[in-house]
């Protein structure tokens, strides 16, 4: 996997970016507001650009910390969106815990603000829209482009999770989370028993990285 | 199964909800929804638990949240905040949605900061992430089916898909070309010609 290992590479050259003045705590918000909406079909669709913004382009976080804080949110309740403030806790993590957690507030109040004022003014004036051509064509048009994004986003998080730590891939990991997927599709059973048992097959040193 | 409750069943007229029955509702929901399944469990409790508004009415919202950019579960919130009490209904719906499991995530990430390299900790995760990719790469998949009639539908999943995996294009240029391009094939069109 000679592309895993040259963005490992980069990542180790990649110098991190201090969040411990207020200049680059507004860039870290810029960054996820000027994301908000463009998360089509429901927020998963923005996952490999928090992967490019995280790890690629500022360093907070290594690709194994990435695939960690995607299933920290994937297995916590509430909407798994939330992802957002773990990266930004930890964008902020090394200058201490109240720069952490300012930009872990900070960062997915960005991500949230803009599209959640769309939906109000949406839900105040959804009558006028509900017939309107622009609608449909946004509708059946988007249907498809997001369709592209969520097989793009789903690769990158297996490249992202299913890795070891020399950079190649980790084929335990890569057949665990074939299997997964199928069992998503198939059963309905909670994803935290996929999650717990993968963990048990990790503890045991059968899927390592 | 318990999805089309009786159509006859009209929700008790006991008034909207207050503001902080709309907080208590969500945060209900929130809570509820451990490993994903939260629209499963706000109409659950929404239209069959509380009453608050009807399978129809719901099944809109849904449609809304879906169609605009954001977290559908945060969108839905909105929904139903603006629905009873406007804005400051929505403001306390997302409130009830994200504050408490909000703070429970930040108490784990702080955990996990604190103890990730540990080698015990890093063995146990290096398999929870490959469960969890699995779960990433089945999202694809769930919406594919409604698309296989459609070969344009299909192409331009695939151009998406092919810019962002194999060009490594960032996804707001993309979109900004592609979403444009899929709106106009996808216009209503009066006669029948096209799809």
């Amino acid at each position: 996997m000679a592309l895993a290992s040259v963005s490992v590479l980069l990542a180790a050259a990649c110098k991190p970016m201090h969040l411990g003045d207020l200049g680059n705590l507004a860039k870290l918000i810029w960054q996820f507001l000027s994301l908000s909406l463009f998360s089509l079909g429901g927020g998963n669709t923005l996952l490999a650009e928090y992967h490019h913004l995280s790890v690629d382009k500022y360093c907070w976080l290594t690709n194994s910390q990435f695939a960690d804080l995607y299933a920290l949110a994937e297995a916590a309740p509430g909407p798994s969106s939330m992802i957002v403030g773990l990266l930004g806790l930890g964008a902020g993590w090394h200058e201490g815990p109240l720069w952490a957690l300012l930009s872990a507030y900070g960062a997915e109040i960005a991500i949230l603000l803009p599209s959640t004022l769309v939906m109000v003014m949406a839900c105040l004036g959804w009558r006028q829209f509900e017939h309107s051509p622009l609608r449909v064509a946004f509708e059946r048009g988007l249907g498809p482009i997001t369709l592209g994004i969520l097989f793009a986003v789903g690769l990158k998080i297996v490249r992202t999770a299913d890795v070891t730590r020399a950079g190649t891939l980790s084929i335990p990991g890569v057949i665990v989370s074939i299997v997964v997927c199928v069992l998503m599709l198939r059963t309905r059973i909670s994803p935290l028993w996929f999650m717990a048992f993968a963990g048990v097959l990790g503890a045991l040193g059968i899927i390592n990285r | 199964m318990t999805e089309s409750t009786d159509p006859g069943v009209i929700p008790e007229p006991s008034g909207p909800p207050t503001h902080s029955q709309i907080f208590l509702g969500m945060l209900q929901v929130a809570l509820s929804a451990f490993g994903g399944g939260l629209s499963a469990w706000s109409q659950r409790i929404v239209v069959e638990q509380k009453r608050w508004m009807s399978n129809e009415e719901f099944l809109t919202g849904l449609t809304v949240a879906r169609l605009f950019p954001g977290p559908n579960q945060i969108n839905m919130a909105v929904y139903i905040g603006t629905q009873f009490r406007g804005l400051s209904g929505a403001l306390v719906a997302l409130a009830g949605m994200l504050l408490v499991p909000f703070t429970l995530l930040m108490g784990l990430g702080v955990l996990y900061f604190s103890v990730h390299e540990l080698p015990a900790v890093d063995r146990v995760l290096a398999g929870v992430v490959a469960a969890a990719a699995g779960m990433a790469l089945s999202m694809g998949f769930k919406i594919l089916n409604q698309y296989w009639k459609d070969p344009v539908a299909l192409l331009l999943a695939a151009v998406m898909f092919a810019g962002l995996a194999f060009a490594h294009l960032r996804l707001v240029p993309l979109v900004l070309v592609m979403g444009p391009i899929a709106m106009a094939w996808y216009w209503p069109r009066q006669e029948a010609s096209g799809s």
